[in-house]
């Protein structure tokens, strides 16, 4: 049951891949995120070269979320305009970020990066994602009332020039946000391995304050422009994006999202909130755990040959 | 030392006719393998190849039999994980030249009593003896008056880090060293096994069969492995590398265009 994967060089089994790309689906469906960054720790952690790992499950998260965009898109739950200036912003992100993790490969300081990325923004939105939803649900079984928050947003959103109307989210803001927003994900992207729907969907919700039905389709609209960005960089400029590898990871995926996304109607927003916190932050943890548990073996082999 | 020869074979009787039967010249190894070549498909898992020889020994002196096989050269780089401030973080990478993607022996005796150090370092025989360095951290200084004395920027570690690239390519399976790695069938007739793992790098090996006796090489013979990527994986590998763009957007189209059958299938059901 094992398969070679001709760009990793290592022979790996494929029903388990299979069956690791259908539960990243079906949470990525179930939690309107692309999955990224549950896949890359796994898919190392099974042998993988960690540059190979990066660069191949972005073309998962591209399937996946294309399948996701197209039955938002039939709810009119994207908002292609100011997806498309986020989209801008991610494929200048993922430009630099490719080339960036490039420059700290050679470095030999590539670990470090992926795994303080991990640490800080996964740990970050775990942290902040459980606070806020623990917090609802206790309100709720306490039966208190829910204060109504400040629907108001920061300020210099309006100072800024470049103002644009997007009368779907009901914004009429400047694009240098959602533009700056876009390059910020199209970095991680690039580096981590994620679409950064985890930093995308808060940021919209909270900072941007876009109308909460079409957060979701957009940011995965942007994403899908990001990572299809990534891989043909990484195929481009680093030769690690494994087709087969992304072929079977995605025939599970697929199937998992389209699950996911039915489910996950069955549960309330807060609820759902909490557990991807949860996951979010366990994630970050674990990859972070690297920088502090004494390795193994101190003398570790450094991916790339120097030119 | 030799007393009494045994009338030598016919068949082996023709070449060194003008040596005594008594020199060693006439201690030959001679070897081949069940497979010149192994193909790597999607469902290569490793491979085991089978090399077999002769042993052809008219004198009383007990012979050794050393197989060494060598992968094509795969320059490394290490990186040292350091404590700084309670976080481990690597070290500049240090490049290693010289060290073969894949490197075994195989011998009848651990190496160490086959021959003597200078006689295996001389050969290049054992893991230990691989040239293997980091030419980019030596210079050459003049010490105590002597001129050109390499040192390495490295310093007193640098055994550690030459021995960790053989200790991690061990743990990967890539470096082998099995002194009971030859065996003998028959009389004079032995067999070794070469296991590739499945990371094994592709490229021509190169194996020699040594045969030692009283501590000195006595014959040699060599023999040559292919190890490459066939079918698919090839078409799949080379179309990667020479466009990798055209790859890239195919790639990317490929996955867009099966995320839509998905949600178009799911629809219907």
């Amino acid at each position: 049951m094992d398969i070679y994967l001709p760009i990793a060089e290592v022979s790996v089994n494929w029903p388990l891949l299979v069956l690791l790309g259908a539960t990243v689906g079906f949470v990525s469906g179930l939690f309107g995120i692309g999955g990224g960054f549950l896949m890359a720790p796994i898919l190392i952690f099974l042998g993988i070269p960690p540059s190979v790992a990066v660069a191949s499950q972005a073309s998962h998260v591209v399937a996946s979320s294309t399948s996701g965009v197209i039955s938002y898109t039939k709810q009119k739950a994207v908002d292609y305009r100011i997806g498309g200036v986020m989209a801008l912003g991610g494929v200048i992100g993922a430009l630099l970020g490719v080339e960036l993790f490039r420059y700290l490969r050679l470095l030999g300081q590539a670990d470090l990066a992926v795994a303080l990325s991990y640490l800080l923004f996964l740990g970050a939105i775990g942290t902040l994602m459980l606070y806020e939803s623990l917090g609802q649900i206790l309100r709720r079984v306490r039966g208190e009332v829910i204060p109504h928050k400040e629907r108001r947003r920061p300020l210099w959103l309006y100072g800024l020039p470049l103002r644009m109307r997007f009368p779907r989210s009901g914004l009429y803001i400047s694009a240098i946000p959602p533009f700056a927003l876009g390059a910020f994900a199209g970095v991680l992207s690039a580096i981590m391995g994620v679409g950064g729907g985890f930093i995308l969907v808060p940021a919209m919700l909270y900072v941007l304050r876009m109308r909460a039905s079409v957060v979701v389709g957009t940011s995965l609209f942007q994403i899908i422009v990001t990572t299809a960005m990534t891989t043909i960089l990484q195929a481009g400029r680093n030769q690690t994006v494994d087709i087969v590898l992304s072929t079977i990871l995605l025939l599970g995926g697929v199937v998992g999202a389209q699950y996911g996304a039915r489910l996950s109607g069955r549960f309330r927003a807060e609820e759902l909130r909490a557990v991807l916190g949860l996951i979010v932050l366990l994630v970050g943890i674990q990859m972070g755990l690297e920088l502090f548990v004494r390795p193994s073996d101190l003398f570790a082999f450094a991916p790339g040959i120097a030119g | 030392m030799i007393a009494a020869l045994p009338p030598p074979p016919p068949t082996i009787q023709a070449p060194a006719p003008e040596r005594s039967a008594a020199t060693t010249g006439q201690v030959r190894v001679a070897a081949a393998m069940t497979d010149a070549q192994v193909r790597v498909d999607s469902s290569f898992r490793g491979a085991t190849i089978v090399l077999y020889g002769a042993v052809f020994n008219p004198t009383d002196a007990p012979t050794d039999v050393v197989v060494v096989v060598r992968g094509p050269d795969a320059p490394v780089r290490l990186v040292k994980k350091t404590r700084n401030m309670g976080v481990w973080l690597n070290s500049r990478p240090v490049l290693f030249e010289g060290a073969p993607g894949f490197y075994m022996t195989a011998s009848t005796r651990s190496l160490g009593d086959i021959a003597d150090f200078g006689q295996l370092r001389r050969l290049g025989v054992g893991v230990d003896h691989l040239r293997i360095n980091a030419p980019q951290e030596s210079r050459t200084v003049t010490r105590y008056g002597v001129r050109d004395v390499v040192v390495s920027r490295l310093g007193e570690d640098y055994l550690d880090w030459r021995r960790a690239v053989i200790r991690l390519r061990e743990a990967a399976a890539l470096y082998n060293t099995d002194p009971d790695g030859v065996e003998f069938v028959d009389q004079g007739l032995f067999r070794a096994e070469i296991d590739l793992p499945a990371v094994a790098p592709t490229g021509q090996y190169f194996a020699e069969v040594w045969l030692f006796q009283d501590g000195e090489p006595v014959s040699v013979s060599n023999l040559t492995l292919t190890v490459e990527k066939v079918g698919i994986e090839r078409d799949i590998f080379e179309f990667a590398h020479n466009r990798p763009w055209t790859y890239g957007i195919l790639c990317v189209l490929l996955a867009a265009l099966t995320g839509w059958l998905a949600s178009r299938i799911f629809r219907r059901s």
